[in-house]
């Protein structure tokens, strides 16, 4: 299901890339960060898939 | 007539069809994230603006729910666009 990903992704990377306080707005390197978080994530993923078919 | 059937010409009891469980599920489904979405946002936000329990609840504390709720939520929409190679 493709809203349990975003939902434990948004999660995990949250975490990784909002290490402050919360502000009015995101700063452009935690943005930034989210989008590049769920990138590497995916390119993980394909990784690992690849790895397993070996 | 039993209690359990519906009053129906037939007398028959009432048919389910596939498409009403399909629908009864995808709503049960999307109620279910709702809730899994709060309780990860209760969570993240009591972490990052509840840092020292006070005996009740200071405004620097309510803003920063605010803003957390509305960062959460940001988030989440740059991590689904991310995920389908939107821009941002």
């Amino acid at each position: 299901m493709v809203s349990e990903m975003i939902g434990k992704l948004t999660s995990a990377c949250w975490d990784k890339c909002i290490t402050g306080t919360p502000g009015s707005k995101f700063s452009s390197s935690e943005s930034t960060c989210l989008a590049n978080c769920a990138q590497r994530y995916m390119d993980m993923s394909l990784i690992i898939m690849k790895r397993l078919q070996q | 007539m039993d209690p359990f059937s519906s009053s129906s010409p037939t007398g028959s009891s009432p048919n389910f069809s596939p498409e009403d469980l399909m629908d009864q599920l995808k709503t049960q489904l999307a109620q279910a994230y709702a809730e899994e979405f709060l309780e990860t946002v209760r969570g993240k936000c009591f972490d990052k603006c509840i840092t020292k329990p006070g005996n009740s609840l200071s405004g620097s504390e309510g803003s920063c729910i605010s803003r957390c709720v509305e960062r959460y939520i940001e988030a989440t929409g740059i991590v689904g666009r991310a995920l389908f190679n939107q821009p941002r």
